[in-house]
């Protein structure tokens, strides 16, 4: 509404499209008053009145008290962090910053060429997997299942995605081929786990690999996790990826050809590039909503940030705060879904302009 | 599953076999286990429940349910540390029991004749009692259940409450909607939030919930009826009849050591010291405590030393010392009122 052309006239236009009619400007009245009357509301508890300390939690029973703001100050190493061990949450944060710093880096199109993007992103895994397990550094050993929290979230996730693209990109091009074979294999793998629930897939990885592999097969819960999780996402995105193969004419395969350029060539200089920019608002979507889905692993018993943050309110001192501490998880991902979209966004500009 | 399921039949059928003759000393295979791994496998929560599983400030597990694994940790393997919590939800607990995530799951459980025989589980002696209860808002002018008809009650999926309510109501007539969230907090907030006529739960969950999280605790009431009097207890895979002797006589342990008067401050005078011949058995200065259940002589001295008597426990988790002051009531001993009691020491 504000952002209307200043050349005619802010006001005008405002006053144009909003108290056109009488009936017009009661309505847009009497909206912007509930508008308002929300926002005070929320103004007036989660600031004004609200408890901020962890010393003042005495204060949040107080009949006047607003948001109580101090379970956030006592237990925000819970929520971010899991059940890491206290004293080394240091590293717990220097690994999130990694992966975090990452996915930056990884924005910026100078890492965009195979051999830097695939060094930055074994460099940033490495350092989040030494930080974390410690025991290579010569830092105390923590298990993966003592990993939890916000960090957690963001090793997920990023794991998800960085296997999951890969293999994606793999199953697209296994569907395409001439071999009937590989064409019948990727159809069966992707319609299989397409057709399973998210949650049923994790809980096979989870609880009923181990009683089918031997043990020296299993690993970690978490790295079964990933895998399973990858698979999953790899066959959305394969079905994304396909979708961008089938807008691309058929002639310019042929036309790469005529150039005497190879298979692989003329699908990696002609064909992908132009696969990746139909694909990508898709992609921005399926990532997005895998950061969101990275929330399910709470089911097979791993610390995730909803499950520290439901335990972070889950005793008797602070359970009737759980409207708090709700809304700072909502915040947390809010921050880094915005931050993915503004990252598709400018994707897609970068994309244009190589157009030209 | 049951492929599992039979080799640990089996191997259990062996030792045993290559038992005969020889004394009837403990060869559990889950102790075994444990034993070789250097670590016991307990069940956390994905998230807190009330006093039995919580998360401290400093990211530490925390609660009845935990202390009970870090005793049995102590019993077996000497250090209350010796032990991980593996986080998961109530639908989980079974399942990851039954694939060897866990080698016990100690975690608010109800012994059910279901979970006894269909799901192929093995329960210790009860070691604690709560029955579900109602609360209703006192507006309603309820007095008990059975006028509940045509309301809702809020109540946790998936748990034993979920059916005894349902149970309860069919059983008197009393027509009702039942509305099921996955967590306890979740409950709560829909009874505030008036999305409930009722709100079902263990009663003294509600109780601490009354004292503690609302500010107008007097215009609600918990209605009397006591619609079930839940045994907790531990679960173990069915199997290893060994396993469950431990786990039996850890408890007993902690409950008799009550009972005898030895807590955590005074174990090392009673041992040096003992009273009486059952003090001086369960503590391992005559031996016999350890053999035979294929422990250390000193387990139970140790155990009560680290984490205290069953009274001790109770009180740092759920009673004076913590924020819920419930009373033990039911929970106390025999000889207190209540209804815990042990097999006897001989």
């Amino acid at each position: 509404m504000s952002a209307a052309p200043p050349t005619i006239g802010r006001f005008e236009r405002l006053q144009r499209r909003v108290f056109r009619k009488p009936l017009d400007g009661l309505v847009t009245l009497f909206i912007a008053a509930i508008l308002a009357w929300l926002a005070w509301q929320a103004i007036d508890w989660g600031i004004l009145r609200a408890v901020w300390r962890a010393e003042d939690a005495a204060l949040c029973r107080e009949a006047h008290a607003g948001a109580c703001w101090s379970i956030i100050d006592a237990r925000h190493r819970l929520i971010l962090f899991g059940l890491y061990p206290y004293d080394e949450h240091w590293r717990s944060t220097s690994a999130a910053v990694a992966i975090i710093a990452t996915v930056i880096l990884s924005c910026i199109p100078w890492f965009w060429a195979a051999r830097r993007l695939i060094s930055l992103w074994i460099a940033g895994f490495a350092t989040y997997y030494l930080l974390m397990e410690g025991s290579p550094l010569g830092l105390e050993q923590v298990t993966t299942d003592k990993w939890g929290g916000l960090s957690l979230v963001l090793f997920l996730f990023s794991s998800v995605v960085l296997l999951g693209m890969p293999m994606g990109l793999g199953l697209a091009l296994m569907r395409r081929s001439r071999l009937p074979m590989l064409r019948w294999v990727a159809s069966l793998l992707i319609d299989f786990i397409r057709s399973l629930p998210l949650l049923t897939t994790l809980f096979t990885a989870a609880v009923v690999v181990p009683i089918l592999l031997p043990d020296w097969l299993q690993g970690d819960k978490i790295w079964r996790i990933i895998i399973a999780f990858s698979l999953f996402f790899a066959c959305y995105q394969a079905e994304v990826f396909r979708g961008g193969f089938q807008a691309i004419p058929n002639g310019q395969f042929e036309a790469g050809m005529a150039l005497g350029l190879g298979k692989w060539q003329s699908l990696g200089l002609i064909i992908l590039p132009q696969v990746f920019r139909h694909a990508l608002p898709a992609t921005i979507n399926m990532v997005v909503v895998t950061f969101k889905e990275t929330a399910v692993v709470i089911i097979i018993g791993l610390f995730d940030l909803l499950a520290s943050a439901q335990a972070a309110f889950g005793t008797g001192d602070w359970v009737a705060y759980y409207m708090e501490t709700y809304i700072f998880v909502a915040l947390i991902y809010w921050a880094f879904i915005t931050s993915l979209g503004r990252y598709g966004e400018f994707l897609k500009e970068h994309m244009k302009q190589e157009d030209h | 599953m049951t492929m599992k399921r039979g080799w640990i039949a089996a191997a259990v059928a062996a030792a045993s076999l290559s038992g005969i003759g020889t004394s009837a000393v403990a060869e559990s295979a889950t102790l075994k286990t444990v034993e070789e791994r250097g670590t016991l496998l307990c069940s956390g929560h994905n998230g807190s429940y009330f006093g039995f599983v919580e998360v401290n400030d400093k990211n530490e597990w925390k609660g009845l349910d935990i202390d009970l694994c870090r005793a049995l940790t102590v019993a077996i393997l000497g250090d209350p540390d010796k032990n991980q919590i593996v986080p998961l939800s109530w639908a989980q607990r079974f399942p990851a029991l039954q694939s060897g995530d866990v080698d016990v799951v100690i975690k608010a459980t109800g012994w059910t004749m279901g979970r006894d025989t269909e799901l192929g589980l093995q329960f210790s002696i009860p070691y604690f009692f709560g029955g579900a209860q109602l609360m209703v808002r006192k507006e309603l002018g309820i007095s008990s259940a059975s006028e509940l008809g045509g309301g809702t009650v809020c109540v946790a999926a998936g748990t034993t409450i979920e059916r005894i309510v349902a149970d309860h109501l069919k059983a008197e007539n009393v027509e009702h909607t039942m509305v099921s969230f996955e967590k306890t907090a979740e409950v709560i907030g829909a009874y505030k939030a008036g999305r409930c006529d009722a709100y079902a739960a263990w009663g003294p969950s509600i109780a601490v919930l009354l004292a503690n999280q609302f500010e107008d605790a007097d215009s609600h009431v918990i209605l009397e009826d006591k619609l079930s009097a839940e045994p907790i207890a531990a679960a173990m895979r069915q199997g290893d009849e060994d396993w469950v002797d431990i786990v039996n006589w850890m408890l007993a342990a902690l409950i008799k050591a009550e009972e005898l008067g030895v807590t955590s401050s005074n174990v090392d005078e009673m041992t040096a010291n003992p009273p009486n011949p059952t003090v001086a058995r369960l503590l391992g200065v005559d031996a016999g405590m350890g053999e035979r259940l294929g422990l250390r002589d000193t387990w139970a001295r140790e155990m009560i030393a680290a984490m205290g008597n069953f009274a001790e426990i109770y009180d740092r988790n759920l009673g004076e010392g913590s924020p819920y002051k419930l009373e033990r009531g039911l929970n106390n001993l025999w000889s207190n009122g209540g209804v815990l009691y042990t097999p006897i020491l001989d």
